[in-house]
């Protein structure tokens, strides 16, 4: 049997935030073939690039499990940047030290962090896209509110998007340009719109 | 603690222990001593020694005492391969203990012809390809009378035939049979047997080789004249002493027969599948030790469920290592066509005729809830 610390049979005997997610943000599948370890990671992510929820799925040694669950609550309430930087030396410190052999065991959850961000970044970029093709090439219905304003992008989320558009148009531009980006991608893409008092932030 | 590891070793009978205790106190002289102190304990070894040859359906002359199962599978594949130069030979199956296949290996590279037979899925032997690979340059066949993981009997007799009929000899690793399922060498044509005495309720560090008279043989450790000179070194009294005695516990248990194992594992095997989904056994469709039974537990991983198992005390093994970085599946699964993944959700239990019931049914309250928790947070689980 392997010397394990306390933290880390507490991490493999109630792992925190298993399981999956509805519609995620990000979802990354990692494994190995050669040993047939795995993992699933979904990741919420709000309007300033904070993860806000974590879900895994593992199938793996305690350490495995231990390892991925630490990650979850490592990676809770920082950017996606921060996120990425997790390093394995610090998942096995939060666990109170790891056997050197199993030290492999953390590799996965950087892995599928990395993935899931990678996701996230992926399907944003879709969002950009399409919004960009809109507005290069819009409809007459859109053409006709674009005359004389400008739409810029506050910020751009996989399922939703901030918009600035002046002057402001009571929100019809913003509920067609809702639409057609979701046409574009074929999933619900939500429009915000950025009030006046917002420009500042 | 509940014991279930049996394969890899099993506790001392108390009346083996007793036996040994005064070749460890009082009567520690050396069998080969001329004097009578000395000479005296000779008896005790040749006791021990009909013992073991009536467990194995051999003449007492025909039994060698060694150190385990390693060291009777390295000297029956050495002198094997060794006996006829124009049979430098060996023919043996991809699920053998390493005792066998590291030697083979070994053997291999030192330049002697190496086929190594596989299994089906259900781990049975395929025997026509045996036949095919076994040839003129054959020195000797080997193939194990039960697999250690798997339990799976090997069909030993007609084993021996085919080596025969290619005028090879034949050699058994019979670590795992011997105790567990009834032997015997005249009937099977085995002409070389390995045991070990601590898996049937003996001591570690001795068992016996058997080779029928007449049969070429090679010593492969030489010294003094111990063992008229087939194996040399002092004698190993309280062990040899307490393995006679093992077998002879072994041979009036067989004689009441195994039943009552076998009912157990059927209770434990029945109580699983009915319990935890996606749950099989390795080498369901074919004839087993009345004691073993590896699980593949599908979608949740072997080590997890050992680390669990642990902390209930309850005593089982994996087939895999995830030791040095890189867990490689258990190479017997994977010679049955097991895929790495299923592979990596084995467990074995092992049973005596030491285990009860009581304990049979405390595994199988333990096990389902920790399945069914490692499922929950398994990406494979259906």
């Amino acid at each position: 049997m392997w010397k394990y610390s306390k933290e880390l049979m507490d991490h493999f005997m109630n792992p925190r935030n298993a399981g999956r997610m509805e519609d995620p943000d990000g979802h990354s599948e990692v494994g190995s073939p050669q040993c047939g370890d795995a993992m699933t990671l979904d990741i919420r992510v709000d309007d300033d690039d904070v993860i806000s929820d974590v879900r895994f799925q593992t199938f793996g040694c305690a350490g495995a499990i231990a390892s991925a669950s630490a990650l979850t609550e490592m990676a809770k309430g920082r950017s996606l940047a921060e996120a990425r930087k997790i390093r394995n030396s610090e998942v096995a410190a939060f666990l109170g030290g790891m056997p050197p052999e199993k030290y492999h065991c953390s590799v996965m959850g950087h892995d599928a962090m990395a993935g899931a961000i990678d996701d996230f970044e992926r399907r944003r970029g879709e969002v950009e896209s399409a919004l960009r093709r809109v507005l290069a090439d819009p409809p007459s219905e859109i053409a006709a509110l674009l005359a004389g304003r400008t739409v810029e992008p506050v910020h751009v989320h996989p399922g939703r998007m901030t918009l600035r558009i002046l002057p402001d148009d009571g929100g019809a531009l913003a509920s067609l340009l809702a639409s057609a980006v979701g046409a574009a991608l074929g999933r619900t893409v939500e429009v915000r719109v950025q009030p006046e008092e917002g420009r500042t932030r | 603690m509940i014991y279930l590891d049996n394969n890899a070793t099993t506790r001392l009978a108390p009346e083996v222990l007793e036996e040994m205790l005064p070749f460890l106190r009082e009567e520690y002289g050396n069998p080969s001593s001329f004097h009578t102190f000395g000479s005296r304990v000779m008896e005790h070894v040749e006791t021990a020694r009909e013992r073991v040859a009536a467990l194995l359906g051999a003449s007492p002359r025909e039994i060698t005492f060694n150190s385990g199962g390693t060291e009777g599978d390295n000297t029956a594949l050495e002198s094997g391969t060794t006996w006829d130069p124009a049979r430098p030979g060996l023919v043996t199956t991809a699920v053998e203990h390493p005792a066998v296949l590291e030697t083979a290996r070994q053997l291999e590279r030192l330049g002697r012809p190496l086929a190594v037979i596989g299994v089906d899925r259900s781990g049975r032997l395929d025997l026509d390809d045996l036949v095919r690979r076994t040839d003129p340059r054959t020195g000797l066949v080997s193939v194990m009378a039960a697999n250690n993981e798997t339990g799976v009997l090997m069909p030993v007799a007609e084993a021996a035939e085919v080596a025969h009929a290619a005028g090879a000899l034949f050699h058994t690793d019979a670590v795992q049979a011997v105790g567990k399922v009834p032997i015997d060498v005249a009937a099977s044509g085995i002409d070389m047997l390995s045991l070990s005495g601590h898996k049937l309720h003996g001591p570690k560090g001795v068992g016996a080789l058997y080779v029928r008279k007449g049969s070429p043989f090679l010593p492969l450790i030489l010294g003094g004249h111990q063992e008229k000179g087939v194996r040399a070194g002092t004698y190993n009294v309280a062990g040899i002493v307490g393995l006679g005695r093992a077998a002879e516990l072994a041979m009036r248990s067989l004689r009441d027969g195994t039943g009552r194992e076998a009912a157990l594992l059927a209770r434990l095997e029945d109580g699983i599948l009915a319990s935890c989904p996606e749950a099989e056994i390795a080498g369901a469709g074919s004839p087993r030790l009345p004691n073993t039974s590896t699980v593949l537990f599908t979608s949740v991983e072997s080590e997890a469920i050992l680390t669990l198992l642990d902390m209930r005390g309850i005593v089982v093994s994996s087939g895999s290592a995830c030791s040095t970085g890189s867990k490689d599946p258990s190479y017997v699964l994977s010679a049955m066509g097991i895929d790495a993944m299923k592979a990596n959700t084995a467990i074995r239990f092992s049973l005596s005729r030491y285990t009860t019931e009581a304990e049979i049914d405390a595994v199988l309250e333990a096990l389902p809830p920790l399945i069914a928790r490692l499922r929950a947070i398994s990406p494979y689980a259906r």
